[in-house]
């Protein structure tokens, strides 16, 4: 039996009742004082069950992959854990996103500089709501009946809203009028009926050929908060944001055909007509993604590691891929035991991995419990691909399904730190085979450097984060981020501060900040100041100055040696110095990180100096009896923000030319061979 | 064909100072470019203690090079150099300004040397500086007409055929959910348009021997006789396949021993500059067996009406005269 109970006080109560491993601990929410950065705090827990459990779905759907179409039945019961009543209820449609080019996912993709030639008629998709049934409404609990608001037809009080930018032409959030109000802790049961038109791939749902990955295929609804309903529309550069509940889904495809789904199997059955329903059951999760093809491949294999709880690992793999089935299953394992390990137990019993079909488009996204990775037919060892893909995508079960942060408004939250997160196990993992490749031949053969290795800082996210460093500050909402920039700051920008203020608070005190947040945050709505609190909290230090920079601002950050001198001493200066070495740093931009300086003198010795980093810039002088050779600001990298670190060092003699010589005389015979082939066209 | 082939390759191991001089010519060509952009590598690194750049600097100089710099990324380096050109080329993809303006001018050295490459071929003996010059002058304008005249089939080509196909290969690859089927017909498609470009280059060349073995001044006519040449005689196509075999056996041995990013200078010039020397043999190899070839097939002195000679008389003149 499920019991809300709303309020703090209750939310106690039941923490201290709920007993036995897979319970989990409720906290209150931030104690930044900012309730616009803080997650909710009235849910409550059931005995047995990991999340509060108010959005809860059984869904019947039919694939009718002639017609692409999905035909689909399903029953919420959904619980108000907010503290605000609501007298409707607003649902995500989000297949409507592709009804017509005029949504506001495609207006904003044309935005950000994306092309989208008109797709065929039979690319588009789009969810059409043909009934909806209200069964009960009001209860306090699920298992109770309220025969007043039993089976009312509510399908004529559906209208399409559009709370974000009031696009007439964006059908993808719903509202649908309740004949009475749900108040806190009460609950409501509603029956839909719809067809789906299922896409050519876009946005990593849909179809190509006889595969198909479904994602955001159900209507869905909308998370009711204590100031109103979050139900946003679907944008071009966010992703999603949605309530834990149960999902028992069943899912009838053309027989033969594999199966992969969130949750575990709950067994199939051949129908008439040649086709197979599935069912899947999904327990404490926010949302719930399938697939379906006939040529895929199944491997499995058992996760286990010392402290670990084990985990069945389902590889739904393509055929042409199957070499590289290992690699996949060896990158889950490395992602399960590292986050696991480091921040807290992947509590599910079962994930399965989703190798997605070439020019499926579906590649590299998280659903509950199950994950698209993203290989290439020719994917050599010594880069990282499908390794790095696989990591990061299994990591969102952590950042992400577990610690379910609101991705319209706050993506950096599971992206920035999954990113960086996955750095960390790639860096662990893989140092050693881990090197910048580049595919020729339109993109279908690679090229490894192998006298290129790539540290956790490298990649593309520096460069994409420098490019777009003061186009929107991260505290604004996601969705309304400049869509082409949302990757640099949700991933780029977050990742790299995250890694700074790994190597500032150092990485014991950072791990079980990280830790913490997760074991406070699972199967909840955190929000970006209960973030924060626990990293001040759990560190000991106030780190409001960073994030204010970092998060609450758009300051670039760059430090650079500007000047090394080395002069004769004047008067005064200690006996046994002759020469007086002056290194000049300079802050270049208006990020401020305090930073080490290293200086190396001629006979070998060093001096390390530490310096605030406020001040525009800061001579330090040495008095030896030998020059300075060089100089360098931040030498171990703290500050990964860094947006140039050309300038960090500086060499007495400077020794660009041979370096640039070395490099010129590589590139020449680029250059020659490629006059030799203009050559060949007169 | 064989015997084609290996009189090519005694034609160009024959003229050293051919092979010296176009590599030369490749060389100073490609210098002022390499020059400006190691002054560009030079002022980014500073006085920086950058001296092994990392990706990360890469990504730097990137977003800050323009012009030449521009074209300085990693698949400039080593062997992925020569996929990144052949890939530049099935790919159709432009390269900056002045990379493209340095190929139009090495291109036109070419057109100006072409002739007095063949014409040493052709006469094969030594025929000095002042002989090797006086053709390149004699042919240069009727080279040059045809030149224009590649340049501007291979735009086509490059402008519609290229656009189609791949356009095709776009259209016919939508439903497919298999990667090495898309890649085998996208290498179909690449073999389709090799196989165009290279027939079109074999009439080029076949017109540029006829230009200046025959001493023709109708460009279209010579075109015309290359064609029909190449037509009846399908043993040209296999020389010209024998001869892109050395190609490939360069480019294979240049992947084995291509220096690294990290490379030595000396190792990064040594190696480069072999395989560059390598290559200039093969294209010299190309010219050597097609004018062996047709001086062969066709080049007899009873074919070609003798002209009133006057110095420097064209190769099939000075046949003649030997006769």
């Amino acid at each position: 039996m499920r019991r809300a109970i709303p309020g703090i006080v209750a939310a106690l109560l039941v923490f201290a009742c709920t007993v036995g491993p897979r319970t989990w601990a409720l906290h209150g929410g931030s104690r930044d004082g900012d309730p616009g950065e803080t997650g909710r705090t009235t849910e409550s827990v059931a005995r047995g069950a990991l999340s509060a459990r108010n959005a809860n779905y059984t869904i019947a759907v039919r694939l009718d992959p002639a017609a692409h179409a999905l035909h689909g039945r399903e029953t919420i019961e959904w619980r108000n854990i907010s503290r605000a009543s609501t007298s409707e209820l607003r649902f995500h449609l989000y297949y409507n996103a592709w009804r017509n080019l005029r949504s506001t996912f495609f207006r904003e993709a044309a935005l950000a500089g994306e092309r989208f030639p008109p797709p065929d008629e039979a690319d588009l998709g789009w969810t059409d709501v043909t009934a909806i049934r209200l069964v009960s409404a009001g209860r306090d609990s699920p298992a109770g009946t309220d025969d007043d608001s039993a089976a009312i037809d509510l399908i004529r009080s559906l209208r399409f809203i559009e709370p974000d930018d009031g696009n007439g032409d964006d059908r993808t959030v719903a509202s649908v009028a309740l004949p009475r109000e749900i108040g806190p802790g009460q609950s409501v049961t509603v029956e839909l009926e719809w067809t789906a038109r299922v896409p050519r791939t876009v946005a990593r749902t849909g179809f190509a050929g006889n595969y198909y990955f479904l994602a955001q295929w159900f209507p869905k609804i909308g998370v009711l908060e204590d100031v109103g309903w979050n139900c946003h529309q679907f944008h071009a550069s966010t992703e999603f944001f949605a309530d834990y509940g149960v999902y028992d889904v069943s899912m009838t495809v053309p027989a033969g055909w594999t199966v992969g789904a969130s949750g575990r199997e709950l067994g199939h059955r051949d129908e008439a007509g040649g086709t197979t329903t599935w069912r899947y059951l999904a327990e404490d999760v926010h949302d719930f993604a399938w697939t379906t093809s006939p040529d895929y491949v199944e491997r499995r294999a058992l996760f286990q590691a010392p402290g670990l709880p084990p985990v069945r690992m389902r590889l739904l793999l393509q055929p042409e891929h199957l070499s590289q089935a290992a690699r996949h299953l060896r990158a889950t394992e490395a992602a399960l035991r590292y986050y696991g390990t480091w921040f807290g137990a992947y509590p599910y019993p079962d994930i399965t991995i989703v190798d997605p079909a070439w020019q499926s488009g579906a590649g590299g996204m998280e659903y509950p419990t199950l994950f698209t990775a993203g290989t290439r037919w020719l994917a050599p060892e010594g880069a990282t691909t499908p390794e790095h893909v696989t990591v990061h995508e299994c990591g969102h079960q952590f950042w992400y399904a577990l610690v379910g942060n609101n991705e319209f408004e706050d993506a950096w939250l599971d992206e920035g730190l999954n990113t960086y997160s996955t750095a960390r196990v790639i860096d662990e993992v893989y140092r050693d085979s881990n090197h910048l490749a580049s595919s020729f031949f339109g993109g279908f053969v690679p090229f490894v450097f192998r006298d290129f290795p790539l540290g956790r800082v490298d990649g593309e996210w520096i460069a994409l984060y420098r490019q777009s460093a003061r186009i929107d500050v991260p505290a604004t909402a996601s969705w309304r981020y400049w869509p082409a920039a949302a990757g640099a700051l949700s991933y780029g920008k977050a990742a790299l501060w995250l890694h700074t203020l790994e190597n500032y608070v150092g990485w014991p005190t950072f791990r079980r900040c990280l830790a913490t947040y997760f074991e406070r945050w699972r199967f909840r709505h955190p929000k970006p100041a209960d973030f924060f609190q626990v990293m001040n909290e759990v560190s000991g230090r106030d780190l409001t100055w960073f994030f204010d920079q970092v998060y609450r601002d758009t300051r670039v950050f760059d430090y650079g040696i500007d000047a090394l001198q080395t002069a004769p001493a004047p008067a005064g200066a200690p006996s046994q110095a002759s020469l007086r070495s002056t290194v000049v740093v300079r802050r270049y931009a208006d990020g401020i990180f305090p930073v080490d300086v290293v200086v190396r003198f001629a006979d070998g010795s060093s001096a390390r100096e530490n310096w605030d980093g406020r001040d525009q810039w800061k001579a330090f002088t040495f008095d030896r009896r030998v020059e300075v050779v060089s100089a360098e600001v931040d030498p171990e990298q703290v500050l990964a923000l860094d947006v140039n670190r050309a300038n960090n060092s500086r060499l007495a003699q400077p020794e660009a030319g041979r370096a640039a010589t070395r490099w010129a005389a590589g590139w020449i015979v680029w250059l020659q061979d490629w006059l030799l082939n203009c050559a060949n066209f007169v | 064909m064989i015997r084609a082939f290996k009189r090519g390759i005694g034609l160009v191991n024959g003229a050293p100072a051919v092979l010296a001089g176009v590599f030369l010519v490749t060389l100073l060509a490609a210098l002022p470019l390499a020059l400006t952009l190691r002054q560009m590598i030079a002022d980014s690194i500073g006085a920086s203690g950058l001296a092994q750049p990392s990706y990360a600097w890469w990504q730097l100089f990137s977003v800050q090079a323009a012009g030449v710099g521009r074209a300085f990324s990693p698949s400039t380096l080593g062997f992925a150099a020569v996929l990144d050109n052949v890939s530049s080329i099935l790919d159709n993809r432009p390269h900056v300004l002045p990379v493209a303006l340095a190929g139009g001018a090495y291109a036109l050295a070419w057109i100006f040397f072409t002739g007095g490459i063949l014409d040493r071929y052709a006469r094969s003996r030594r025929t000095r500086a002042a002989g090797f010059f006086g053709a390149c002058g004699i042919h240069f304008f009727r080279l040059l007409r045809l030149g224009i005249l590649a340049a501007l089939v291979y735009s086509a080509l490059f402008a519609w055929v290229h656009p189609l196909l791949f356009g095709a290969w776009q259209q016919l690859t939508l439903d497919y959910t298999v990667e090495w089927k898309a890649f085998a017909l996208r290498a179909t498609f690449y073999g389709l348009f090799g196989l165009v470009l290279c027939a079109c280059n074999l009439v080029f060349d076949y017109a540029k021997v006829r230009i200046v073995v025959e001493d023709r001044r109708s460009v279209a006519a010579a075109i015309a006789a290359a064609a029909a040449f190449a037509r009846r005689r399908p043993a040209v196509a296999g020389l010209y396949l024998l001869d892109g075999c050395c190609y490939l056996l360069v480019v294979a041995l240049y992947a084995l021993v291509a220096p690294g990013a990290r490379a030595s200078l000396w190792a990064v010039l040594l190696l480069g500059q072999a395989y560059v020397l390598a290559r200039l043999w093969v294209k010299l190899l190309f010219y050597g067996s097609e004018v062996a070839f047709f001086q062969g097939a066709l080049a007899h002195a009873g074919y070609t009406a003798a002209p009133p000679p006057s110095w420097p008389e064209s190769p099939a003149a000075e046949a003649i005269i030997r006769s």
